[in-house]
C-alpha cells in the first residue's frame, strides 16, 4: 500500500467528521502529490488540509480548493504548501468564499507571480474586504478573475485597480463590482504601455469625482484610440495630474482634450501634449485649455507660428499673477490670444474685413450688398453648395479666410479682387440676359436657333414646358447643356473681367497676379477628353495667360476661332447679349470636332498663333455650320476642371429664377404664370443644380430644394416689403459685443451676442390704468419736471456785441467814461435760445429673477424708505408687488415726466440666457415718439430669463452713441443681481458679472455717458455696492418714493 | 473774376451792394436750371434752391448774377448785385435788417444785408437757411410774397423792394432733422430749383476746368464720386461734393498723386470713421492704378 493510499485512509475517517465532501478531492489530489512530496511532507499537506478544514464551519470550502488545486502546485514543496495555506487562513478568516478562490486562482495565478509575490497579491485581494457579504463577493471576484488581470497587468498595476475598486465599492458596492467586472476588457484594449498610465488616471479621477470613474472605464479607451499611440500615455499622465487639480471636471476635461486631439495630425499632436506637458507645473487648467484649443489655433496658423503662439503664451505664464489671464490666453478666450494669432498668420479672416467689403461692395453697385461667408449659403439649400466666392444676384457670398499669398496685405488684396469681381456681376449685369436681344457688338442669334432646334427632325423630346427664364430658354437651345453652361460661364466671366480692368485700373494689378496665381495652378490638359481640353484652353486665354495654351496642332485653327470669339467680349460695351452669342459661337466650335478620349488623341500638341487669333474676323469666321452628329464618349474620364478661385460660382439660371420667384411672389393678383412643374423641369435639367449632385452625397431632393428657393423668394419679397413700408416685424438684428473676464484681466472678444428685437405688446389698458391709479403721482412728478424746463428765450446782457442796446448800461457806460473810467463798451444785450440737449437711455432688467416680490414699504411717516420683510401669517401687507411691476409701473411715471421736460428718451429692457442669446426689446427708441404701440410694449414688461448686464449695457451705449445730444444718461433699472448661465467661470460665482458690469458702466463713462443704477430691491446692496464706489447709485424700495426721487435725481444728472 | 483773383493778390473792398461779380463765372447747366432761374427773376418770384452741400448752388447763383444783366438788359452796370448772406445759429432778424451802433455821443442806424439789398434791387442769397432761427425765417415772408415789403420795426419804416430785388434761398435737404426743416409757411413762398450731383460726364467736364488737372484723372474723380456717393446712408452723412472733386484734382496738378490727393481732399474729410475710411480708401486704390 502505498503512503497515499495509507494516508486516505487515516485521514478520510477524520475529513469525514468535518464534512463528506472533502473526501473525494483529498483522496483525489492525494495520488498525484505523492509523486511531489516526501512522506512526511505528504502527511504535513494532509494536516494542513486538515487544519484549513477545521478553520471554521464554512472553511471547508476552502479546504476542498486546497486540496483540488494541490497537485497543480505540489511541486513547489511543502514550505511553499505551507506558506500558502497561511495566506489562506488569513483571508479565510473573514470572507471564505474569497479564500477558497484564491487558493483556486492561485496556479494560474503562479503563471505570472513568483511565489514570493503570492502573499502581496493575497494581500490586494484582502483590501477589499471590510466585512458583510458584498465585500466578500468583491474579493471573491478579484481572485477569479485574479489571473486574467495578471495577464495585462504587473502587480503594480493590479494596485492601482485595487485601489480604484475599493474606492468605489466604499461608495457603491454595484459601481465597484463594475468596475472589477469589465477591467480585464478594458485591459485587453488598451496597448500594454498604456494600461498603467490609464489606470493612474482613473485613480486620479476616481479620488476627485468616485462616480466617474466607471465613465473613465466605460468611454475611456475610445478616446484614447482618437489620440496617437505613442502619445497616449503622455496625454493619460497630463490629464492625471490636471485631475488632481481640477477635480470633478477631471473626465471632461479629458474627453474634450482627446477629441480636439483627434483633430490634429500625429505630428502636431505629440508637439501639443510635450507642449502640454511643459505648461502642467503652471496648472493643469492651462495645459488642458492649450491641448484644448491647439486645433483651432493650427487650424490659422503654420506649425511654426502655432509654435511661437504657444510661447507666446508661455512667456506671460512666467509674469507674475498672470495665470488667470494666461488661461483665457490658451482658451483662445482673450482678446490678446485673438491679436496674436492674427499677427502671426498672414492670413485674412473674412470676419475681420467683412465690415470694410460690405461698404466697398455697396460703393461699388450702388446697391444694399451684404457680404457674408459661403456657409450661410451653403445652409440655405437653395443649390449653391460649393465653398467658394458666388453671388445670388443679392448678396456676395466669400470664403471664411484667405491665405493664398504670404502677406497679410496680399490676402486681404485676394479678397477684394474676389469681392470685385462678384460685385462687377452685380453692376455690369450678369444676370440682366434676355433672349434674342442683340448685343452692343452682335445681333442675336438666339431665334434662330431656337427654331432650328424646334424644326430638327431627331428630336428626342421637345421641350414639353414653356422656359421659366430667359437664361434657362438659352440654355434649352444646346444638346450637351453643361458644355453650353460651361462656356457661358467662362464668356461672362471674361467679360467681367475686362469691365472690371478698364472701370477699376486699381484692382487690375491684383486680379492679373491670381490669374497668374491660378493659371499655374491648373490641371493638365492632355488628361481631358477632348472639349474639356477645349474648354480649359479657352479658361487659360481667358485668364490672360494664352502661352499656357496646349492643344493638338492640328485642330489648332479652330481653337485660335475660338479664342477670337472669346476676346469679343472684352471689347468696351460688351453686354451679358454678347457672351451668349459668344456661347453659341464658341458652343458650335466645341461641337465640331469629335470627343475623343485623351489616348486617342494623335499627332503634336503645341500652342496657338496669336497673330493667327488677330487676322480671325467675328463673327463670320468663327461660324460653323452644323454638320452631322459626331460620335459621344459616355463617361468623362478627365479630372474635372474648377472655376478660378476668384471668379467663384456662376449660377445664373439660378438667380434668375430667384428673381422670377421672387416677381411672382410679389405680385400674386397678376395671376401665376409659372406651374411647379416648369420651375422642377428647370431645376432637373440646370447643370448647376447638377454640381451641387457632383459635392453632396445625399441625393438632391429637388423638391426639396425648390421649397427653399420659395422661400427664400417669399422672404425676398417681404423683405422689399418691410423696406417700402418701414413696418417693423418679428426681426431680431444681431450684435457682438467683447466680455470682461477680470481675471484675466483682458476682454473676451465678440463673446456675447445681443439679439434687438421690438418688445410684443401686451394689455392697452395698462397705461391708462396705472395713470388712473397714480394720478396724484403723475401729476407731481409732472409739475416737478416741467419746473426743470428752461425757458426759450434768455436775456443775456452786458455784451460787447448784441441785438440791442440796454439803455441803462449804456448811460452808465457814457457817464463813466466822461469821469475817465473808461469800463469796456458791454452794453448790448441778446437773446439767447437755451435748448435742453439732454438724451436718456432707460435699461430695465426683465430677468427671471425680477419675479420676486418685494417687501411692502412700512405703513409710517412717508419717507422713510428703509423696508422692513412684513409678513403676516402669509398675507402680504400691502398687496406685495414684484420688483417687475414697480420696474413698469415707474416707467410710465418716468414717460409721463419725460414728455412733459421734452428730452430725447429710449426704454430698452434685457434678458436673455446664455452668452449667445442675450435679449434686447426695444420698448422705446431714442428717436421713437410715444404712441399706442410704445403704450402697449409697456404693459408688457415682464420678466424672461437671466440677466446679462453687460452686453445689454454696453448695446444701450452703442443706441446712445447713435444719438446725437450733449448730455447723454444710461439709467440702468434693475434688481442689482447680475446672473446668466457661465457669466463667470463656475455656476453661481457672482465676482465675474458684476465686474464685466461694472466694466461695462466704466466704458459708458468713458464715453462720456453718465451711467447710474436704480435697484428696486433692499438686497441690491449686496451685489452691486461695490460696483458703485464711482458710479450714481439709488436705491428705491417702493413705487411711492420714486416721483420724490426721480426729478431730483435727474435733475443732478442731466445737470450740465 | 478779376476781383477775387485781385483780392488774392492784395486787397479789395467794396461795400456790400457795390460788389459785381464781372468775369463770366464756370458754370456747366445740368438741366434747364438757367431758364427757370431766368424767368423766375423776371417774374420776381423768390427762388428756391435745394441740393446737397458741395454740388454748385452757390456758384450757380454767382453765375446767374453775372449772366442776368445781359438777358434783363436794361441794366447799365454789369450784372445785378448779388449779396450773400450765409446763415447760422445765432443768425437774428436785426443782423439781416439792421441796428443801432453807438458812435460818439450818438446812435447811428447801420443797414443789414437784406435792408441794402431791397434798396438796389439786389439779389439776396441766404445761404443754408434753415440753420438760422425760426424768427428770422418769418421776417421774410413778407418780401418772398407780392407785397415785397421789408418792414423796419425799429425805425417804424416800410421799405418797398426795388426792381431787381429777389430773394434766393438755398437749403440742403441733407441734414434732415425736425429741428432744421423749413416751415410750410416759408417754403411755399418760393419755387425750389433741385440740384442733383452731375453726371459721370459733366461732373469729368466741372472738374477737369475748375481745377485744370487732365481730362483722364477727371473722369476717374467723377466715377470715384459715383462709388463714394453709393455709400450715402451707410454711415456717410453726404456724399462727396463736386468740390471736393475739384479740390483732389487741383493737388494732382500740382503733383500730387490721385489717390494720396482723394486721402486728403475725400476720404479724410468726408469720415472720422476707420472703417468707413478704408472702405473709401479700398476704392479709391480701386479705381486709381499707383
Amino acid at each position: 500500500m502505498s503512503h497515499a493510499a495509507e494516508l486516505i485512509e487515516r485521514t478520510a475517517a477524520e475529513l469525514r467528521g468535518i464534512g463528506a465532501s472533502l473526501v473525494a478531492p483529498f483522496a483525489a489530489a492525494a495520488g498525484p502529490m505523492e509523486g511531489h512530496l516526501e512522506p512526511d511532507a505528504l502527511r504535513e499537506w494532509a494536516r494542513i488540509g486538515l487544519g484549513l478544514a477545521r478553520l471554521s464551519p464554512r472553511s471547508s470550502a476552502v479546504a476542498a480548493a486546497f486540496f483540488e488545486a494541490s497537485p497543480a502546485v505540489g511541486e513547489r514543496g511543502i514550505a511553499f504548501l505551507s506558506v500558502w495555506a497561511e495566506i489562506a487562513v488569513g483571508l479565510a478568516d473573514r470572507a471564505p468564499q474569497a479564500a477558497a478562490a484564491f487558493i483556486e486562482a492561485t496556479p494560474d495565478a503562479l503563471a505570472r507571480l513568483e511565489p514570493e509575490e503570492l502573499e502581496q497579491w493575497a494581500g490586494r485581494g484582502r483590501r477589499l474586504i471590510r466585512g458583510g457579504w458584498k465585500s466578500s463577493k468583491l474579493a471573491e471576484d478579484f481572485f477569479r478573475i485574479g489571473p486574467e488581470l495578471l495577464e495585462w497587468l504587473p502587480l503594480r498595476g493590479v494596485d492601482r485597480l485595487v485601489d480604484i475598486v475599493e474606492r468605489v465599492s466604499r461608495r457603491s458596492h454595484e459601481m465597484g463590482s463594475l468596475c472589477l467586472h469589465d477591467a480585464p476588457e478594458l485591459l485587453a484594449r488598451l496597448a500594454s504601455a498604456d494600461r498603467e498610465p490609464f489606470l493612474a488616471f482613473t485613480q486620479a479621477v476616481c479620488n476627485a469625482a468616485w462616480v466617474d470613474a466607471h465613465r473613465c472605464f466605460e468611454h475611456g479607451p475610445a478616446l484614447l484610440e482618437l489620440v496617437r499611440p505613442d502619445q497616449r500615455s503622455g496625454l493619460l499622465d497630463l490629464a492625471a495630474t490636471a485631475a488632481a487639480e481640477v477635480g470633478s471636471e477631471a473626465f471632461s476635461l479629458f474627453a474634450t482634450a482627446a477629441e480636439a486631439l483627434a483633430r490634429l495630425d500625429s505630428a502636431d499632436q505629440a508637439e501639443v501634449i510635450e507642449f502640454g506637458r511643459r505648461l502642467t507645473p503652471h496648472g493643469a487648467r492651462v495645459a488642458i485649455a492649450s491641448l484644448v484649443s491647439a486645433p483651432d489655433v493650427r487650424e490659422r496658423l503654420t506649425s511654426v507660428q502655432a509654435r511661437r503662439w504657444s510661447e507666446a503664451g508661455l512667456e506671460l505664464l512666467a509674469t507674475p499673477g498672470a495665470g488667470e489671464r494666461a488661461e483665457s490666453y490658451f482658451r483662445l478666450e482673450s482678446a490678446l490670444a485673438e491679436e496674436m494669432l492674427e499677427e502671426l498668420t498672414p492670413r485674412v479672416e473674412l470676419g475681420s474685413v467683412s465690415g470694410v467689403l460690405r461698404l466697398y461692395a455697396k460703393a461699388l453697385s450702388g446697391a444694399q450688398v451684404l457680404v457674408y461667408p459661403t456657409g450661410t449659403l451653403a445652409g440655405r439649400n437653395i443649390g449653391w453648395v460649393a465653398e467658394v466666392a458666388t453671388t445670388d444676384g443679392l448678396s456676395v457670398f466669400l470664403p471664411p479666410a484667405v491665405e493664398i499669398f504670404g502677406d497679410e496685405y496680399a490676402n486681404f488684396q485676394v479678397y477684394k479682387v474676389y469681392t470685385t469681381h462678384q460685385v462687377a456681376r452685380l453692376e455690369f449685369g450678369s444676370f440682366d440676359y434676355r433672349f434674342g436681344v442683340d448685343g452692343e457688338h452682335l445681333s442675336s442669334t438666339a431665334l434662330d436657333r431656337e427654331r432650328r432646334v424646334r424644326d430638327r427632325p431627331s428630336v428626342v423630346e421637345p421641350p414639353s414646358l414653356p422656359a421659366v427664364t430667359p437664361m434657362q430658354r438659352l440654355l434649352d437651345l444646346f444638346d450637351d447643356r453643361r458644355l453650353a453652361s460651361k462656356l457661358f460661364a467662362l464668356a461672362e466671366d471674361t467679360r467681367i473681367d475686362a469691365c472690371i480692368e478698364s472701370e477699376y485700373p486699381g484692382v487690375r494689378l491684383w486680379l492679373r497676379r491670381l490669374q497668374k496665381h491660378e493659371a499655374e495652378q491648373r490641371p493638365d490638359v492632355q488628361q481631358m477628353v477632348l472639349r474639356r481640353a477645349f474648354v480649359e484652353n479657352l479658361l487659360r486665354a481667358s485668364l490672360g495667360h494664352p502661352e499656357t495654351i496646349h492643344w493638338p496642332e492640328r485642330l489648332a485653327a479652330r481653337l485660335e476661332r475660338a479664342v477670337a470669339a472669346l476676346r469679343l467680349v472684352e471689347r468696351e460695351g460688351a453686354t451679358v447679349q454678347e457672351s451668349a452669342e459668344v456661347t453659341g459661337l464658341l458652343y458650335d466650335l466645341a461641337m465640331s470636332f469629335p470627343n475623343l478620349p485623351p489616348k486617342l488623341v494623335t499627332g503634336e500638341w503645341g500652342g496657338i498663333d496669336e497673330d493667327a487669333v488677330a487676322r480671325v474676323s467675328v463673327p463670320s469666321d468663327v461660324v460653323v455650320q452644323p454638320g452631322e452628329e459626331l460620335p459621344e464618349v459616355e463617361e468623362d474620364p478627365s479630372p474635372s476642371s474648377e472655376q478660378p478661385a476668384y471668379r467663384g460660382d456662376f449660377k445664373p439660371e439660378l438667380v434668375q429664377l430667384l428673381d422670377e420667384l421672387t416677381e411672382r411672389e410679389r405680385s400674386t393678383e397678376n395671376g401665376v404664370q409659372l406651374t411647379r412643374e416648369q420651375i422642377l423641369e428647370l431645376l432637373e435639367k440646370s447643370s448647376e443644380i447638377e454640381l451641387a449632385d457632383e459635392s453632396d452625397d445625399e441625393p438632391q431632393d429637388l423638391e426639396a430644394l425648390l421649397d427653399n428657393l420659395e422661400e427664400e423668394a417669399a422672404e425676398r419679397a417681404k423683405g422689399d416689403e418691410e423696406e417700402d413700408d418701414d413696418e417693423p416685424g418679428e426681426t431680431i438684428e444681431w450684435f457682438l459685443y467683447d466680455e470682461w473676464d477680470y481675471r484675466a484681466n483682458d476682454y473676451r472678444p465678440g463673446w456675447c451676442r445681443v439679439g434687438e428685437r421690438v418688445a410684443a405688446e401686451g394689455d392697452g389698458n395698462f397705461y391708462e390704468e396705472t395713470l388712473n391709479r397714480y394720478h396724484g403721482l403723475v401729476v407731481e412728478t409732472r409739475r416737478q419736471f416741467e419746473r426743470m424746463r428752461p425757458e426759450s428765450f434768455r436775456l443775456l446782457k452786458r455784451l460787447e456785441d448784441g441785438h440791442e442796446i440796454d439803455l441803462d448800461r449804456a448811460i452808465e457806460f457814457r457817464a463813466e467814461k466822461k469821469a475817465g473810467v473808461g469800463p469796456l463798451a458791454r452794453f448790448y444785450t441778446r437773446r439767447n435760445k437755451a435748448r435742453r440737449d439732454v438724451a436718456v437711455a432707460f435699461l430695465l432688467d426683465m430677468s427671471g429673477s425680477t419675479s420676486e416680490e418685494i417687501p411692502a414699504p412700512p405703513l409710517g411717516p412717508a419717507g422713510s424708505v428703509a423696508p422692513v420683510k412684513r409678513q403676516v401669517g402669509g398675507v402680504p401687507a400691502n398687496g406685495e408687488k414684484r420688483i417687475i411691476d414697480v420696474e413698469r409701473e415707474s416707467t410710465v411715471l418716468v414717460v409721463e415726466a419725460l414728455e412733459a421736460i421734452g428730452d430725447a428718451y429710449g426704454i430698452y429692457g434685457f434678458s436673455g440666457h446664455g452668452r449667445e442669446n442675450v435679449e434686447f426689446h426695444v420698448i422705446k427708441d431714442l428717436g421713437e415718439s410715444l404712441d399706442e404701440s410704445v403704450r402697449r410694449r409697456i404693459a408688457k414688461i415682464e420678466p424672461i430669463q437671466s440677466t446679462r448686464m453687460g452686453p445689454a449695457i454696453r448695446h444701450t451705449i452703442a443706441k446712445l452713441n447713435d444719438h446725437d445730444a450733449r448730455v447723454k444718461i444710461l439709467i440702468l433699472v434693475s434688481d442689482g443681481r447680475p446672473q446668466d448661465e457661465e457669466y463667470g467661470r463656475e455656476r453661481g460665482e457672482k465676482e465675474y458679472a458684476v465686474h464685466d458690469t461694472k466694466r461695462a458702466l466704466l466704458e459708458a463713462k468713458r464715453q462720456r455717458i453718465t451711467p447710474f443704477l436704480i435697484t428696486v430691491d433692499s438686497a441690491g446692496h449686496d451685489y452691486l455696492r461695490h460696483l458703485c464706489d464711482d458710479i450714481g447709485y439709488e436705491l428705491v424700495a417702493d413705487i411711492e418714493s420714486l416721483p420724490r426721487r426721480l426729478p431730483r435725481l435727474y435733475r443732478h444728472l442731466a445737470a450740465e | 473774376m478779376a476781383k477775387k483773383t485781385q483780392a488774392a493778390a492784395g486787397f479789395g473792398r467794396h461795400q456790400i451792394e457795390d460788389f459785381r461779380i464781372t468775369e463770366e463765372p464756370f458754370y456747366l447747366p445740368i438741366s434747364n436750371e438757367v431758364e427757370l432761374f431766368e424767368s423766375a427773376y423776371e417774374k420776381q418770384i423768390p427762388v428756391l434752391l435745394k441740393g446737397p452741400t458741395g454740388c454748385g448752388k452757390t456758384r450757380f447763383i454767382e453765375y446767374m448774377s453775372w449772366h442776368l444783366h445781359r438777358h434783363v438788359g436794361n441794366r447799365e452796370e454789369e450784372g445785378v448785385p448779388l449779396i450773400t448772406v450765409a446763415c447760422h445759429e445765432d443768425l437774428t432778424a436785426s443782423d439781416l435788417v439792421g441796428r443801432y451802433l453807438l458812435e460818439g455821443d450818438e446812435t447811428r442806424w447801420i443797414d443789414g444785408p437784406i435792408t441794402r439789398a431791397v434798396k438796389v434791387g439786389a439779389i439776396c442769397y441766404l445761404d443754408e437757411i434753415v440753420e438760422a432761427r425760426k424768427d428770422t425765417t418769418v421776417l421774410i415772408h413778407p418780401l418772398a410774397d407780392y407785397r415785397r415789403l421789408l418792414p423796419i420795426e425799429k425805425l417804424g419804416e416800410i421799405l418797398e423792394a426795388a426792381e431787381g430785388f429777389l430773394l434766393v434761398l438755398s437749403y440742403n435737404p441733407g441734414y434732415q432733422s425736425a429741428l432744421k426743416d423749413l416751415k410750410h409757411s416759408t417754403r411755399q413762398r418760393f419755387i425750389a430749383i433741385e440740384f442733383g450731383y452731375p453726371s459721370r460726364r459733366q461732373e469729368a467736364e466741372i472738374v477737369a476746368t475748375e481745377s485744370g488737372c487732365p481730362q483722364g484723372v477727371a473722369l476717374d474723380l467723377a466715377k470715384l464720386a459715383e462709388k463714394v456717393r453709393n455709400l450715402k446712408d451707410h454711415g456717410l452723412g453726404e456724399g462727396v461734393s463736386t468740390r471736393l472733386l475739384v479740390y483732389a484734382g487741383k493737388l494732382v496738378t500740382k503733383g500730387i498723386s490721385p489717390s494720396s490727393a482723394c486721402r486728403t481732399a475725400i476720404t479724410w474729410v468726408l469720415s472720422d470713421d476707420a472703417e468707413l475710411q478704408r472702405s473709401i480708401e479700398e476704392v479709391i486704390a480701386s479705381v486709381f492704378e499707383e
